[in-house]
């Protein structure tokens, strides 16, 4: 099993609904965003195209984030999920630098002091900061306890458009594979080598 | 008639994105790294036991102070040892780690018995391997194209071997330092590594501007956007033309005080260099460039 | 399951129903140890179908704001005003209620007009009456300015409808002109987002865009066509132009069997009927002379041609429409939208082509025709004086391809659960519904209501004029002044426009009591602050606008309520009594909550926000699905069926020829005049054209550039910012850092992109930030709504960047026909 992500530029809106989605699930302190979508334009008015982009951590077959870790903290699961652990985190961010989508999160001193509303944790960050350490580096899991229940990510469950699908990329017959040969799939920055699970298809 | 792709920092807009972790910190801990390491090779070299001493001093408070105040979890230092198997940190740090243990034993071996032979050959290794590792650190990024280029650790070797001799030149000058070799050596060596990084500087910034959309983008940055005005003043102004005249023209008969000003400029210089192509590195977008 | 035993649990997902707009999607909470950790959409709803737009799944930090208001509060700071802390006291609910009941009741015993009203909850459209019920006919909030005056009384007129889309499922060519649909915003957001992106990569639809900004929709589009604001039905008439007199392109069988078009008019505008029976007379192509409209004998409608009946030179209305609009060519249209006549040209060929008259599908066995395109539109297009128009143009050109409420066509959209309200009306035509929020207004010599609602008799309440009128009460002939406001769920001092003029009527105002959830710019005036339950903390049935699907979402508390709250409809149930109007107040309720005679409730009794949801979920669905029933089984969406969808208006005709409007107008101008009131009625006309004197066109030159504001999916209809997620991403998004500014225009005028500027328009001026695109018309600037706030919750930013203060907000700056506010201006601006 290799679990993969491919996103539909034709479908997407730029809504955020994944940006709020992935907040909601992961309970992330502030100014730490696992995905997002960002937005290119290019042309010159009115001959003006605007591309919305969703951005999340590619867990990398050759994730270049694994090989220049120095403590083994960030890991790729057999089916392909890219994990830090934050016990073993140093915050050397080496990890961050190498990253080419720049998709790694620093969790500076502080961070979970305040929460959202700037003076004490809501009752929602109080359950959701235990799992967060300061001064380690943070990224996307692909919601792995929602995968290991079966479930797909909470930016797929949510997206309106449908335009991220989750699944095997392994297996010829999924969504995925399907969607990747049928629509031209590409990796992001393929000419890096550092091979993603997450395709997009325009 | 395209819209050049903008460089961004956190907004929701993809383009040219600026490396913003290692700035002051990285840059200090290379550069001490790379002085220490170089000073106790020059040392080893021209064999100065308070040359070598100082090189192992640098390169553990500087560079591993520096490294210390920067990790988020300091107390867990140790575990940056864990995978020397992939990763240029822990290399590094295993690097720096028989650099000191090996360059201790070596200082305090009686003078030519085997183990010091054996010590300064291991400690002299991994003293150079912690000049150049910086370089394929920031080699194994491979977004950011400035830094992903075989020069990096060829420049590293350099300047490593640069900010040696300048350091031995000062201790000598300075009376903390005997040593084997005429200075006038030194001073011809100074001269040709301030010239050959000159060169290789030059060389490495031209491969940029014939080079991918976001190294021409870190080129554009250095020398003509924000950081044009420190590149050209600190790194190359004083760092390489300013100590590369005053070592042709005065040189060491200018006395201690000459020596001095060509030391801090070269430190100044080299750290800036550094400081600098860390804060000029740009990822690429993480789609390329939208075309019309 | 019964709430106790829902909340009882330790861990579970609850079943409700969103309300982070004015929308409701189907959502399930899922809470662990009493504390809710997550938000998704309710797969099993047929609605949204699981998915959730960003605002509903940031409902969490609603409900954990600590700035929520958490009990009774009292002000003691007596000075009011921007940033000012009213110092509030929290009170007992019996002081609350006390202070309040007795306020309220000096007011309605002396005058009880002397009470504004701004209760503006989209979820509780039940509750919008109680300010009438008190006596009070004032609307003090913005309900026609920003969502449709010039919009639903147009849809209503049509078809019975409150809304439009296009039909989702069949449509192959859509064109979309200022709204938000399927990409952004209206009608259920994350469901309509779904539906758009089928349509789109699924089966290929293509999108045209047309919009002074590239919004989201016009950058998913194939094709974005920016225009000038308030232009739009020079474009569209451009369009007409052409399909009727260049291409013939119209669909004759449609019009001559569904619509008024064969109905013969005289040289007046009106219908030519017979002299005897009074019935509206057509002309029978077969046997060449006039007949009833309903006459069986008639063998071939005439839609075309000119004849003289009794003397009296007439044609068929389709023939005048043709006719009255044989002048709008595109080179004319173009010079007024900034389009070129050549793109006009070309998109009214390919969408009629698209619309493939003629030509019919088979779906369950049923035969419809078959009109694969359409123009749908929003607030956009429309809000504008002469938007009445405005949206008659955009009913035009979907009409005269037969795509009216045919598949793959233009589609009405109810209000609620009765989904069409479709009613025999004059001339075998349908019967005009503009008023499904509530009844119209009686006409009267002299004003009752600051918004003059009884000189709009189609219009929806131009909330906007009341500052004016408040202020300057001899321009009409007020002889009372207001003394108090109520607010519910609105925030009249940012959604009005002429912000100024509104602060003022603040100002004046003896005492202002609310009921919310946060407080806002206008709540931190009031003196007495009710706390009602969020969402998540309450009882309702939820069916709001729905395209494609019908039915109810039951909305429960997921978690008991966290602070000292109480339901706001039971907060006014309760004022009503103590001020003396319970039964007036249930009166009403048995009408706005559907009750079934048997469920009425009795004049003298408080009945809970419970007991109300019980009654209308067995009015709606039968004695055995009330209260129980929806806890059980959580919601009664379906799909629309067939029947309800497509073509529900047979059996009467709709108007292609709007003589309903043509004759109100007439009627409202006599009794003005006989009144020895001057009041525009020009605007009241059967047939959309292009009207020079416009004022947005006419302002000075010196007014160089259009400006308007726009929301796009994160801040969409409602309370955001104060979202702190949605705040994070918001500031992150170029669009919302400032004013929208074309490259070229902010080069000539010496401006880059973050420079601080100043945006004068001729009635008010702001300060803001730049934010320079190519997104957007170079003629024109666009402000996000994101940059507007001002109020004292400490995480939106104070921009007070607002577009409202921008505009305008008297008669002379309202639709005449519907009472829809101006929503755009033009400014100047400067570097600061």
């Amino acid at each position: 099993m290799h679990l993969g992500m491919v996103i539909d530029l034709k479908r997407c809106v730029g809504c955020q609904a994944c940006t709020i989605a992935c907040k909601a699930e992961n309970g992330t302190p502030p100014e730490v965003l696992f995905t997002k979508v960002l937005e290119q334009v290019a042309g010159e008015y009115p001959i003006v195209k605007k591309k919305f982009i969703p951005i999340l951590c590619n867990h990398c077959d050759d994730a270049p984030c694994v090989r220049v870790c120095p403590t083994g903290a960030t890991t790729k699961r057999e089916d392909g999920i890219v994990l830090v652990d934050h016990k073993k985190c140093i915050g050397c961010r080496a990890c961050y630098v190498a990253c080419p989508y720049k998709n790694r999160i620093f969790l500076k001193r502080g961070s979970l002091k305040n929460g959202y509303f700037g003076k004490e944790l809501t009752p929602f960050e109080k359950v959701k900061y235990p799992k967060w350490q300061e001064g380690v580096v943070l990224k996307c899991t692909f919601c792995v306890e929602r995968v290991d229940q079966g479930l797909d990510p909470s930016c797929v469950q949510t997206c309106p458009a449908d335009a991220r699908i989750f699944g095997d990329l392994s297996n010829p017959e999924s969504k995925v594979s399907r969607l990747i040969r049928q629509r031209g799939g590409f990796q992001p920055l393929s000419e890096d080598n550092t091979e993603p699970s997450v395709y997009y298809i325009e | 008639m395209a819209k050049t792709t903008p460089l961004v920092g956190k907004e929701f807009v993809s383009g040219f994105r600026l490396q913003t972790e290692w700035a002051t910190l990285i840059a200090a801990a290379f550069f001490f790294g790379k002085i220490g390491s170089g000073l106790f090779l020059m040392s080893l070299f021209i064999n100065s036991w308070v040359g070598a001493l100082v090189g192992l001093l640098i390169v553990l408070i500087g560079k591993g102070g520096a490294h210390l105040l920067y990790l988020g979890r300091p107390e867990r230092f140790w575990r940056g040892l864990t995978k020397p198997g992939t990763s240029w940190v822990a290399r590094g740090f295993w690097a720096m780690m028989i650099m000191m243990v090996s360059g201790t034993i070596y200082l305090f071996s009686p003078i030519g018995s085997t183990a010091s032979s054996v010590f300064a050959v291991i400690a002299g290794i991994s003293a150079f391997v912690v000049a150049i590792y910086d370089g394929f650190l920031m080699n194994s990024s491979p977004s950011i194209p400035l830094w992903n280029t075989a020069m990096m650790p060829v420049l590293c070797l350099f300047y490593s071997l640069l900010g040696g001799t300048t350091l031995t030149l000062f201790l000598i000058e300075f009376g903390f330092a005997e040593v084997a070799v005429e200075t006038i050596f030194l001073s011809n060596m100074e001269i040709v590594l301030l010239l050959t990084n000159l060169i290789i500087m030059i060389l490495y910034l031209l491969s940029m501007a014939n080079a991918t959309a976001a190294a021409k983008e870190s080129l554009r940055l250095l020398v003509r956007g924000t950081f044009a005005l420190p590149f050209y003043v600190l790194a190359l102004g004083i760092g390489l033309v300013f100590t590369l005249l005053m070592s042709y023209f005065v040189g060491t008969h200018g006395g201690a005080g000459v020596v001095g000003l060509i030391t801090a400029a070269d430190l100044v210089g080299h750290y800036f260099l550094f400081y600098l192509l860390l804060r000029v590195g740009v990822y690429k977008p993480v789609l390329g460039q939208l075309t019309m | 399951m019964r709430q106790a035993e829902l909340t009882a649990q330790k861990d579970y997902w609850a079943k409700s129903a969103c309300k982070m707009c004015i929308h409701s999607c189907a959502i399930r909470v899922h809470v662990v140890d009493g504390i809710v950790v997550k938000i998704e959409g309710d797969p099993d709803n047929e609605n949204n179908k699981g998915k959730l737009c960003p605002k509903g799944q940031a409902g969490i930090m609603r409900l954990y704001d600590p700035n929520r208001v958490k009990t009774p509060l009292k002000r003691t700071n007596p000075e009011k005003g921007i940033g000012i802390d009213p110092k509030w006291q929290a009170i007992s609910w019996e002081e609350a209620y006390d202070i309040t009941a007795k306020k309220l009741k000096k007011i309605r015993d002396e005058d009880p007009r002397k009470l504004l009203v701004s209760i503006n909850d989209f979820h509780r459209i039940h509750i919008w009456g109680w300010g009438a019920a008190f006596g009070s006919a004032n609307y003090f909030s913005t309900v026609g300015q920003y969502c449709g005056a010039a919009y639903h009384p147009i849809n209503g007129t049509l078809d019975g409808s409150f809304a439009c889309t296009n039909d989702y499922e069949y449509c192959n060519y859509w064109i979309q002109i200022g709204g938000g649909d399927g990409f952004s915003s209206h009608l259920h957001v994350a469901g309509s987002i779904k539906r758009m992106a089928e349509a789109r990569v699924n089966r290929g639809m293509k999108v045209v865009v047309v919009e002074p900004r590239m919004s989201t929709g016009a950058a998913k589009a194939d094709e974005w066509i920016p225009v000038l604001p308030g232009t739009d039905r020079a474009f569209v008439l451009g369009m007409v132009n052409v399909l009727l007199h260049e291409l013939n392109i119209y669909d004759a069988e449609f019009i001559k069997k569904y619509t008024n078009g064969p109905y013969l008019v005289g040289p007046d505008g009106n219908l030519v009927r017979d002299p005897e029976t009074g019935k509206a007379l057509v002309w029978d192509a077969g046997v060449g002379s006039p007949k009833g409209f309903d006459d069986n004998s008639i063998q071939e409608y005439a839609i075309e041609g000119n004849y003289t009946v009794n003397g009296i030179k007439c044609r068929p209305s389709f023939q005048l429409i043709k006719d009255t609009l044989k002048n709008h060519t595109p080179e004319r249209m173009s010079k007024i939208c900034t389009i070129p006549a050549e793109t006009i040209r070309r998109i009214a060929r390919e969408y009629g082509e698209a619309a493939r008259i003629g030509s019919t599908i088979v779906i369950d066995g049923k035969e419809y025709p078959y009109r694969p395109a359409g123009v749908n539109y929003y607030r956009g297009a429309i809000g504008h004086v002469d938007g009445g128009l405005d949206s008659l143009a955009m009913k035009l050109i979907n009409l005269i391809i037969g795509n009216i409420d045919v598949p793959g066509g233009h589609i009405g959209v109810g209000l609620d659960h009765r989904c069409l309200i479709v009613e025999p009306g004059a001339d075998g035509m349908i019967k005009p519904q503009p008023h499904l929020l509530h009844p119209p207004y009686d006409y009267a010599n002299n004003p009752y209501s600051f918004q003059l609602m009884e000189w709009f008799p189609i219009g929806i309440d131009p909330g906007h004029l009341s500052a004016d009128n408040i202020l300057y009460p001899e321009k009409h002939g007020f002889d009372f002044k207001p003394e108090a406001l109520i607010i519910e769920h609105s925030n009249p001092m940012w959604n009005l426009s002429a912000t100024d003029k509104v602060m003022e009527v603040f100002k004046r105002l003896d005492f202002i009591v609310a009921i919310d959830v946060v407080l806002n710019e206008s709540t931190e005036w009031a003196d007495i602050v009710f706390p009602d339950h969020t969402y998540l903390e309450s009882h309702l049935l939820v069916d709001i606008e729905p395209p494609v699907i019908t039915g109810h979402v039951y909305r429960r508390p997921v978690i008991e309520p966290l602070y000292d709250s109480r339901d706001a409809t039971d907060i006014l149930t309760e004022l009503a009594a103590r001020i003396g109007f319970l039964e007036q107040w249930n009166g009403l309720l048995n009408f706005t909550v559907f009750l079934k005679p048997e469920y009425y409730l009795q004049p003298d009794k408080k009945y809970t926000n419970l007991e109300l949801t019980d009654r209308m979920a067995k009015s709606i669905y039968g004695p055995d699905h009330g209260l129980d029933w929806f806890q059980e089984n959580g919601h009664t969406v379906r799909h629309q069926t067939l029947e309800e969808m497509y073509m529900p208006y047979r059996g009467h005709r709709i108007p292609i020829y709007f003589n309903f409007f043509k004759e109100t107008g007439d009627d409202l101008q006599v009794k003005m005049k006989a009144a020895g009131r001057k009041w525009d009625t020009s605007s009241y006309l059967p047939i959309p054209i292009w009207r020079d004197s416009h004022p947005l066109h006419n302002l000075p030159s010196e007014y160089d550039l259009y400006a308007f504001a726009f929301k796009e999916t994160l801040l969409n209809f409602s309370e955001s910012t104060s979202i702190p997620w949605i705040n994070e991403a918001m500031e992150n998004i170029p669009m919302h850092m400032g004013a929208m500014i074309n490259t070229k225009t902010a080069k000539a005028k010496g401006i880059k992109n973050g420079d601080a500027i100043r945006i004068q328009s001729p009635f008010g001026e702001v300060t803001g930030r730049a934010s320079v695109v190519e997104e957007i018309h170079p003629g024109c600037i666009a402000l996000s709504n994101g940059i507007s706030r001002w109020s004292n919750h400490p995480i939106p930013k104070k921009n007070n960047t607002h577009f409202n203060r921008l505009l305008p907000a008297d008669v002379k700056w309202t639709d005449g026909m519907t009472g829809h506010l101006e929503t755009s201006t033009k400014v100047k601006i400067f570097k600061i």
